[in-house]
């Protein structure tokens, strides 16, 4: 998800000003020059800054180009299918964690968490054959650690281990 | 001092701490084998088991896994060409021309060699420069802190690989997100908007597992799996290895030395010291024209230091709570948390702890010899693992450990939420490392500011009135206008951009 640099400092600029913002509201400490009020204020500035100084291109000669090494010996693989959808595939990992907090309290740690393996196993190419097991074994391989090992409460929910 | 020294080895020498030592090698080995997890995020995942064990247990673990991490990175990175760690990116092109020159086994028995003998320098120094270190940091005030936070920072920027000011951006997105909360001068809430969860502010650690780890999973989504290793029968590994020390010992001090200086500065790492260290062997060798063709001589350098890196990096996290590398910042988290708060005192009221800790860091890279061997000779299996076998666990071991650290779902949403941010600085170029700093360091440097200005009256004058503060704010200002020196000197002299870049 690469972003021209005019929208990523444009997008610090606002942040900047905003805690600067935010920070100024904040009630100073009675009596005293400097408070909560100080530390916010500075960053914010700070950060406006450098997101303005970005916007600007400044600094941008710094930056090195990622070079992808080729592989020799073997015919790279074929690029991937370039799609609309297809970056959006990235924020499953982070929809599935939120998924976890939602679910995990209801459905209870182990079905929550194979459904977690499975579809995260699948999205990243595995057969059926792979990700059905994963799914089946890895939620109690980790509430073997976790929850008794390490006695971390996990939700038991629908489906309570048998220790 | 032998008193301490007998009392450190009674720590040590309980069950829980050689099995906790032990397991978190293999796991350390098997991880930094696995390209695209990196001994950062194999330190940051243990976090949550630490908090079950006891304290030297606890540093044990971090110890030996970060250790083991950064040599193992250099095994796929030999057989395949994929680094399997960070720090093994600056010679794993030469070690893979090694291994098609038919000489793997020297490549990773360097690499398993160098690493030990890195490591061990790494602890020595830290065993050396850190109790009169202590010594100078106890008249220390809140100025000096101030500024040593502040050089800190400013350090981290300058050793990225990236834009100035971009990362100077990433530190100060870092302080601000250490500005939530109500630990605050004034304990009133701040950037809460209301919600309860944020009261306590954002921990670093969860933040960590999100940059680090599910940022990780999240580019694994749209990547091509690396191809299989192939299967090969190796000689023996340790063979030679005595009469390259004897050939490059000048190149393996040398790796030594910059590996801990690279430590001991805040902010950068084992792969700083492993780029920095290639280069700077290519540069005086007497046959730099080898190189690239499969050349042992940059290996044993670079190996050496990004191991050394290590140890050092303890030594200001330890001393002031300056993190020396993203490794250190975690351990600086587990130190806190087990009663260890980093601090000049330390080295006097806990001097068992802290020889305890001098022992491991020694133990654990004698016994990567001969773990290492074993890894190289069953990495061919370990690498069979398909990634949508690994990276499913990794989400599991992440929801976990996140829920595990306050017992609340809270943290499982920060590491979604980090892991988010941190593929998308990584995605455009602002280093994250950078960010991880001002989360971890963003309490300390506000009070140190908030409490030096309440004593200077709002004043800026005494902030350079000390002749430590004075030189500290020196360096911390001269980090900051470097790269504008390092651009003017390109606009002045175009034709040695070359030199200018390679300098900075």
């Amino acid at each position: 998800m690469r972003l021209p640099d005019s929208v990523t400092g444009s997008f610090l600029v606002v942040l900047g000003t905003a805690a600067a913002y935010g920070g100024w509201l904040l009630p100073p400490v009675p009596g005293q020059p400097v408070g909560p009020n100080v530390f916010p204020l500075v960053i914010g500035i700070g950060l406006a800054l450098c997101g303005l100084a970005i916007v600007f291109g400044i600094g941008h000669t710094f930056e090195e180009e990622e070079v992808l090494i080729p592989l020799d010996g073997q015919t790279a693989a074929a690029p991937p299918p370039q799609g609309k959808l297809y970056g959006l595939r990235a924020l499953l990992p982070p929809a599935l964690l939120l998924f976890y907090v939602v679910a995990a309290d209801r459905l209870g740690f182990i079905i929550t968490a194979a459904i977690m393996v499975y579809v995260t196993s699948t999205a990243l190419g595995a057969k059926w054959k792979l990700a059905l097991p994963l799914a089946a074994l890895a939620p109690f391989a980790i509430h073997l650690i976790f929850g008794k090992l390490l006695r971390v409460p996990l939700p038991a929910g629908l489906l309570p281990t048998p220790w | 001092m032998l008193k301490t020294l007998i009392e450190a080895f009674a720590l040590i020498s309980t069950w829980e701490v050689i099995i906790a030592m032990f397991a978190a090698s293999v796991y350390g080995l098997v991880i930094g084998s696995l390209p695209g997890l990196s001994a950062t995020m194999a330190t940051a995942l243990l976090v949550p088991v630490t908090f079950y064990l006891s304290p030297i247990a606890a540093i044990a673990t971090i110890v030996a896994a970060s250790s083991m991490a950064i040599f193992s990175g250099d095994i796929p990175g030999a057989l395949l060409r994929i680094p399997g760690t960070p720090a093994s990116a600056a010679y794993a092109d030469e070690a893979y021309a090694m291994t098609r020159k038919g000489q793997a086994e020297l490549a990773l028995g360097a690499g398993v060699w160098f690493s030990a003998v890195g490591g061990i320098a790494g602890v020595l120094s830290l065993m050396i420069l850190a109790p009169p270190l202590a010594e100078i940091a106890l008249s220390f005030s809140t100025f000096e802190y101030f500024w040593l936070a502040l050089l800190g920072l400013m350090c981290a920027t300058l050793v990225a690989r990236s834009s100035p000011v971009k990362a100077i951006a990433g530190m100060f997105l870092g302080l601000l997100v250490s500005c939530i909360g109500i630990e605050n001068p004034g304990g009133v809430p701040r950037f809460t908007f209301g919600l309860t969860d944020l009261f306590g502010g954002i921990e670093p650690i969860p933040a960590l597992v999100g940059v680090f780890a599910v940022a990780q999973v999240m580019r694994a989504m749209l990547t091509p799996e690396p191809p299989p290793l192939p299967r090969r029968k190796f000689g023996s590994i340790m063979a030679g290895q005595w009469m390259l020390t004897k050939k490059y010992h000048w190149q393996m001090t040398r790796g030594n030395i910059v590996g801990i200086i690279i430590g001991v500065l805040p902010g950068a790492g084992a792969d700083m010291a492993a780029w920095v260290s290639y280069a700077m062997s290519k540069r005086f060798s007497k046959e730099p024209e080898k190189f690239g063709t499969g050349h042992v001589e940059g290996l044993v350098e670079a190996g050496a230091s990004n191991n050394a890196s290590i140890a050092s990096g303890w030594v200001p996290s330890l001393l002031f709570g300056i993190p020396g590398d993203t490794i250190a910042a975690i351990a600086i988290g587990v130190l806190y948390m087990k009663g260890l708060n980093p601090g000049p005192t330390l080295f006097t009221e806990k001097a068992s702890s802290m020889y305890a800790i001098y022992l491991m860091f020694i133990i654990a890279n004698i016994l990567m010899i001969p773990l290492g061997i074993a890894m190289i000779r069953v990495a061919a299996y370990i690498l069979l693992a398909p990634r949508s076998g690994i990276m499913p666990i990794i989400m599991l071991c992440c929801a976990v450990g996140s829920f595990a650290i306050g017992n609340n779902m809270f943290g499982v949403v920060t590491v979604a939420a980090f892991g988010v941010i941190g593929y998308v600085m990584e995605a455009n170029g602002y280093p994250v490392a950078a960010m991880v700093l001002g989360i971890v360091m963003g309490t300390m440097v506000e009070q140190a500011f908030v409490t030096s200005l309440i004593k200077s009256d709002g004043s800026i004058l005494p902030f350079f009135e000390r002749p430590v503060a004075a030189i500290l704010a020196a360096m911390a200002i001269g980090a900051l206008l470097w790269p504008v020196m390092v651009w003017v000197w390109r606009k002045v002299k175009p034709v040695r951009t070359g030199v200018a870049a390679t300098s900075r």
